[in-house]
């Protein structure tokens, strides 16, 4: 019976293994008219493997050539692949533009210009702890009541005196900076 | 009994054989798993790239596949006209031009140094085959913006 089972559940656990092989092997091979990757792509051509090797269009610098081209091929595009053919110098800088951009997106140039946010950021920041300011004056004049009479300065002399009379930490505090014979402190 | 059921194991293994098929035979016999230190010289490194990339049977997914610009360094200019020229020989001058961008980005922030004793070192490949410096097309500079993703309606 363990037996049988044992067995059962291992042809069970292998079967699965090969069918994730052969899904992913199928999605490997995006260039299969009608599969999954084609219809997200459209008819743009698989060129290279990309970052991860996924059929995708990223513009990023550690990865400079994407796994496909930019634009799907059309009249122009071919009648200028064809062109392409041929002598590079005989092409005009538009065409050559224009190649490049069915090839590419953006250029580095384009997709590392600076995007300013930074001013949004900082800016953003800045006015959220001026809120906090804000809001600490609006308590200070309309909630909080005043400061008690001891953060007065007299009241707080009268405080000093009187732990000096008291000879409060008289070792190492501050009654022993006081000298009492001469009534000021010591020098 | 756990015999038995040893076998019945072993024999499912042996019958499916989807181990086999699915290690790569690589991973068998005498190459050990782990990493060895690289003692590839730079000339040498040099010349596995130039070789690569002067091959004749290497194609428009080969040139694109090199993982020259993953380095820390900025190639040689005999490994980027190796390059160019097999841009060319795939007829693919967008990957050509694309090749040059990269080149500038790994420059890095010795860009104004490397860049233009790189362009005069490659120049004459440049103009051999017809490809156009950043400069003559413009696109040392943004040619065009494109609206944020999050402004669209």
């Amino acid at each position: 019976m363990a037996n049988t089972l044992l067995a059962l559940s291992a042809r069970q656990l292998l079967r699965n293994v090969a069918a994730k092989q052969t899904v992913q092997s199928a999605s490997m091979s995006a260039n299969v008219a009608g599969s999954f990757a084609r219809r997200l792509i459209g008819k743009r051509e698989i060129v290279g493997f990309g970052f991860n090797g996924e059929p995708s269009y990223v513009d990023r610098s550690d990865f400079p050539f994407p796994a496909i081209r930019w634009k799907e091929p059309n009249a122009d595009i071919l009648a200028l692949r064809e062109k392409e053919k041929g002598d590079w110098s005989k092409l005009s800088v538009e065409e050559k533009k224009a190649l490049y951009r069915a090839s590419f997106r953006q250029t580095f140039a384009e997709f590392q210009a600076p995007t300013g946010e930074w001013k949004y950021i900082i800016g953003t920041g800045l006015l959220i702890l001026s809120l906090g300011f804000w809001s600490y004056f609006g308590l200070k004049a309309f909630v909080y009541s005043p400061l008690p009479d001891s953060f007065k300065k007299e009241n707080r002399e009268a405080q000093l005196a009187r732990m000096l009379d008291l000879q409060v930490n008289p070792i190492e505090g501050i009654s022993s900076k006081w000298d009492y014979e001469k009534n000021e402190w010591k020098k | 009994m756990l015999r038995s059921s040893a076998v019945r194991l072993h024999l499912l293994f042996k019958n499916v054989g989807i181990f086999k098929k699915s290690i790569p035979s690589t991973t068998f016999g005498k190459i050990k798993l782990m990493s060895t230190h690289n003692t590839e010289t730079d000339t040498q490194f040099d010349q596995r790239y130039e070789n690569f990339l002067s091959s004749t049977k290497i194609d428009g997914w080969d040139v694109r596949r090199t993982d020259l610009f993953g380095h820390d360094l900025v190639p040689e200019p005999k490994i980027i006209i190796a390059a160019l020229k097999a841009c060319r020989r795939v007829n693919d001058l967008a990957l050509a031009i694309r090749i040059l961008e990269a080149l500038k980005d790994k420059c890095g922030n010795e860009v104004n140094e490397i860049y233009p004793w790189y362009i005069q070192e490659i120049k004459p490949t440049l103009t051999d085959l017809g490809i156009p410096t950043l400069e003559e097309l413009g696109y040392d500079k943004p040619e065009f913006a494109l609206q944020n993703v999050d402004d669209m309606q």
